[in-house]
């Protein structure tokens, strides 16, 4: 009869641990960031998480962690307006509405529409445009939620491999989908695709996974191999190396973009489209790595 | 085995009872000897909590979208944003109105006779804290244009406690008068605040904007206090203030409860004196100065006082709305006898946490309802449907009806405003009146003359509704059609071209509305008397849209065009010039209009008062 029982109770644990999570404990996101603006503009003070024309930004609140990143669209300057501006405020305005927890964390489409339509309760006429992708970790269901517009993007890298990468959404050769804010009268003429045309995606992550958030001037500049090389680098979950593997991605694709002769993915894709061209691809080039760990307060 | 027990437990309470009173005797000697020292004594430490508000529950307006948390009251919980920055930024709180251009208006509610003189508030909000504590200090953010608070009160109420309320107490903390800062720049205002006997975690703030140069915007709020009540120093024997006897909102009920029992309390009948022989309408009209507390004390006076201040010709116009915080059922029937002849009541602001009911509101309506011409029911949350059915029933000349800010009427109840055939002046700023309910009122009330539907999000299709009322409404005056989504150009053109007598048109952040299509240049040709318009961040305003302005209307004096780039300093001159009854312009955040500019129309036109507003 004992033994009946006792196999009884090994019996019900399993099933109670199959069914409820492995793992009770919340997961977080550490996330470190590094970009280098397209033309060495020291002189310009841009608040934190600028970086050129690219924008960014890191937000947590009670069940979720969230990242954004926005690519200022640079043909606004001939114009007269700073393309940085746009991104800018776009993902500030992202930030608080994580901030204030306006926002469900399955929804990171619910983001940029919320988002773009503060942009257009500001008094303060924006014009511009950018492509903007966001990635929310929900702590408690482990799971992953992401939208992406345009041709910024992310990768996420479990045991030295990508396991889930974003797909860049272009209307043509240097087009990405775009966000935008358009001068009245221009708006026939001016590319203004809507929240909801972006790609969304949800997966489960794993404790030690590796998200990689980026614009295009990361992607156009590294191929995965190279990305992947440098986070074998990674050695612990803690934010100094982080920062510091953040930092070298950056300042490695910084430095290609500039190699006249160096076939960069940029230059690759270019050919394949019919146009002799070789070297790296000068861009804004913002990078947001994070490493799924567990939750501490 | 019980004889062992009892005696062990006598063993046991007679060792207890030593330790503690050994436990005492130390005490007693210690703290004797703190006394001896002139140490710190035994007393605990009383720790001040600083707190953030955690929730904004109620207010009367905001400049921002319902939905939206830009200038919207809701910032105005949580940590500050902006401060000690100055400037005029999406994340602060800001009130619908400032100054005193909207009073200017003829869409404005005519002033209520007998308003006390200390009563300022124009605009107020209510803000919950976490924690009730005993206020010792109340911090103010103010991030632009400071100076409008005019009242802080301390509410003994818990909002987030699940117990039922149960006399709700509101406290004045501190009052003052409507203020304008030297400069726009940031400011932390922290007046002396009165020290109340209970804890409290909900604030309530009132503010006057009357005299600011522009609208003011509040970023947090800090609450300081203390967990335990403060011990009173010794000394400081709790002096009655002299006002507080006088403050009028203490007085209300209690008179009113007074009033009806002592008749008369003069037990010899030795007349009144002089009173005696002055006539009744003069003894009336001395009587017709008091503000209502004073009324009903003086009718506790004496028998001839009693009469004249409970005649209901004391009681044609009868504004609550200053002591919203003492009214209650049992007020409004004492007031019920006398107030027959009503013809203008404001109760704007009364009622709330249940001070007064629906049952009572709809008595007094009934009693009181049939002359009424104008009812004020501004942010009145104890209003249900069958109130508004019952003002329906027994109020058949009503005129002038404002039920801005009731966001907690359901939608159907709009519809018993249709029976109100005689309306002339009607509110719904900030309500859920949907299209069916407005389009019905439209249909039956055609005398409408002053319209608010600022802020209806729950209206489908203004279109719809501009096409009624060009059809039917055709003795318009002022329309506010605040934040309205989608009106084109289509339901204004159908607009002006039935009401003609429009005067008043505010279109701010009205997007769909493009300068491209015409119509505003349509509108300029078709409305010569027009007098206010509001066409705040429509990006599309353009030059030859003010210059059509110019040339049309000429009685034009409030503009506002913030936020387009694409208007130049020519089309300003030419507006100016042409419009020399022009006082507000608005030209915030237009890019072609720079301060040099401004400073140099200021100075050639100063009956102007030309706005511009910064970010930084």
């Amino acid at each position: 009869m004992l033994s009946v029982l006792s196999y009884g109770r090994i019996v019900a644990r399993a099933v109670l641990g199959g069914l409820s999570q492995t793992d009770g404990r919340d997961y977080s996101l550490i996330t470190a960031s590094c970009g280098f603006g397209k033309d060495f503009r020291k002189g310009i003070l841009k608040k934190g998480m600028c970086y050129g024309d690219d924008a960014c930004f890191i937000a947590r609140h009670k069940s979720a962690d969230v990242l954004g990143v926005a690519d200022g669209v640079g043909g606004w300057r001939d114009y007269g307006v700073d393309p940085s501006q746009f991104s800018a405020t776009l993902m500030r305005t992202c930030e608080r509405l994580v901030k204030e927890g306006r926002f469900t964390p399955s929804s990171p489409v619910g983001i940029l529409t919320s988002g773009y339509y503060e942009l257009l309760q500001n008094k303060v006429p924006l014009l511009g445009s950018s492509t903007a992708c966001i990635v929310i970790l929900d702590r408690r269901s482990h799971r992953i939620h992401t939208c992406n517009l345009g041709d910024s993007g992310f990768l996420v890298v479990r045991g030295g491999e990508v396991v889930h990468r974003s797909d860049e959404q272009q209307h043509y050769f240097n087009t990405p989908f775009q966000l935008s804010i358009a001068p009245p009268g221009a708006e026939g003429v001016v590319l203004s695709d809507s929240p909801e045309v972006s790609d969304s995606s949800s997966f489960d992550v794993q404790l030690g996974d590796i998200i990689l958030t980026a614009t295009d001037g990361l992607f156009d500049n590294m191929p995965d191999y190279m990305i992947l090389q440098e986070l074998k680098k990674l050695k612990n979950t803690n934010y100094d190396s982080i920062q510091q593997t953040a930092r070298s991605i950056a300042e490695q694709a910084h430095e290609l973009a500039y190699d006249p002769n160096y076939m960069s993915p940029f230059a690759q894709f270019a050919c394949d489209n019919g146009l002799n061209v070789r070297g790296g691809k000068p861009d804004d080039i913002t990078v947001l790595l994070s490493i799924v760990a567990e939750y501490t307060d | 085995m019980f004889p062992m027990l009892t005696l062990l437990s006598m063993f046991y309470y007679i060792c207890l009872r030593r330790r503690s009173r050994s436990g005492t005797r130390s005490e007693a000697l210690g703290s004797r000897r703190a006394v001896e020292l002139g140490q710190r004594s035994a007393l605990p430490v009383t720790v001040e909590v600083e707190q953030y508000g955690k929730e904004v529950l109620d207010f009367s307006s905001h400049y921002g979208s319902e939905n939206s948390m830009s200038y919207t009251m809701w910032n105005l919980a949580g940590v500050p944003n902006v401060y000690p920055s100055s400037g005029d930024f999406t994340q602060t709180a800001v009130f619908r109105t400032y100054g005193s251009w909207w009073e200017q208006c003829t869409s404005s509610a005519s002033r209520f006779r007998r308003t006390p003189p200390s009563f300022h508030s124009q605009d107020y909000l209510e803000l919950a804290f976490e924690e009730p504590v005993y206020p010792t200090a109340v911090e103010v953010l103010e991030t632009y244009h400071p100076g409008a608070v005019v009242k802080i009160l301390a509410c003994s109420l818990n909002p987030f406690s699940q117990n039922p309320p149960v006399d709700v107490r509101w406290e004045v903390l501190w009052a003052g008068k409507p203020n304008k800062a030297l400069t726009p720049q940031a400011r932390q205002f922290s007046p002396s605040i009165k020290q109340i006997n209970f804890a409290t975690n909900l604030l309530r703030l009132e503010v006057n904007s009357s005299l600011l140069e522009y609208y003011t915007e509040l970023d947090a709020v800090i609450l300081r206090g203390v967990r335990e009540r403060p011990i009173l120093a010794l000394y400081k024997i709790p002096v009655i203030d002299i006002n507080d006897l006088s403050d009028s909102e203490e007085e209300i009920s209690e008179a009113g409860g007074l009033c009806c029992r002592s008749g008369g309390e003069n037990r010899h009948n030795l007349g009144n004196g002089y009173f005696d022989r002055l006539p009744y309408e003069l003894i009336q009209l001395i009587v017709s100065h008091l503000p209502v507390p004073d009324l009903c004390r003086l009718a506790q006076s004496c028998k001839l006082f009693h009469k004249h201040c409970c005649d209901p010709l004391q009681y044609i116009q009868l504004s609550l709305q200053p002591y919203w915080a003492r009214l209650t059922d049992a007020s409004l029937s004492h007031l019920l006898s006398r107030c027959t002849l009503l013809q203008r009541l404001n109760m704007s602001w009364t009622g709330n946490r249940g001070a007064v009911t629906a049952a009572g509101f709809c008595s007094f309506m009934k009693a009181c309802g049939v002359s009424l011409v104008c009812l004020e029911l501004s942010c009145c949350h104890f209003l249900t449907e069958a109130c508004l059915e019952v003002i329906a029933q027994t109020c058949p000349c009503l005129q002038e009806l404002n039920l801005a800010s009731c966001d907690r009427l359901q939608p159907q109840t709009f519809n018993h405003i249709a029976k109100l055939t005689n309306l002339r002046r009607l509110v719904l700023y900030r309500t859920k009146v949907e299209q069916s309910a407005i389009l019905s009122i439209l249909t039956f009330c055609p005398e409408l003359k002053h319209l608010n539907l600022g802020s209806c999000v729950m209206i489908e299709d203004y279109d719809v509704v501009a096409s009624m009322l060009s059809a039917r409404c055709r003795s318009l005056r002022s329309l506010d059609l605040w934040r309205c989504r989608n009106l084109s150009e289509h339901g204004l053109a159908e607009l002006v071209s039935g009401c003609r007598l429009l005067e008043e048109l505010d279109l701010g952040w009205c997007s769909t509305l493009q300068s491209s299509s015409g119509c505003f240049q349509h509108l300029a040709r078709s409305l010569p008397r027009l007098r206010k318009l509001f066409l705040t961040a429509n990006r599309t305003v353009c030059d030859s849209d003010l210059e059509e302005l110019a040339a049309n209307c000429s009685a034009l004096e409030h503009l506002d065009i913030l936020g387009t780039r694409m208007v130049s300093s020519a089309s300003l001159r030419k507006l100016l010039q042409c419009c020399p009854r022009l006082k507000l312009l608005d030209v915030s955040f237009c890019s072609q209009v720079d301060s040099r500019l401004v400073q140099e129309l200021s100075g050639l036109f100063p009956n102007v008062s030309i706005k511009k507003s910064f970010t930084q």
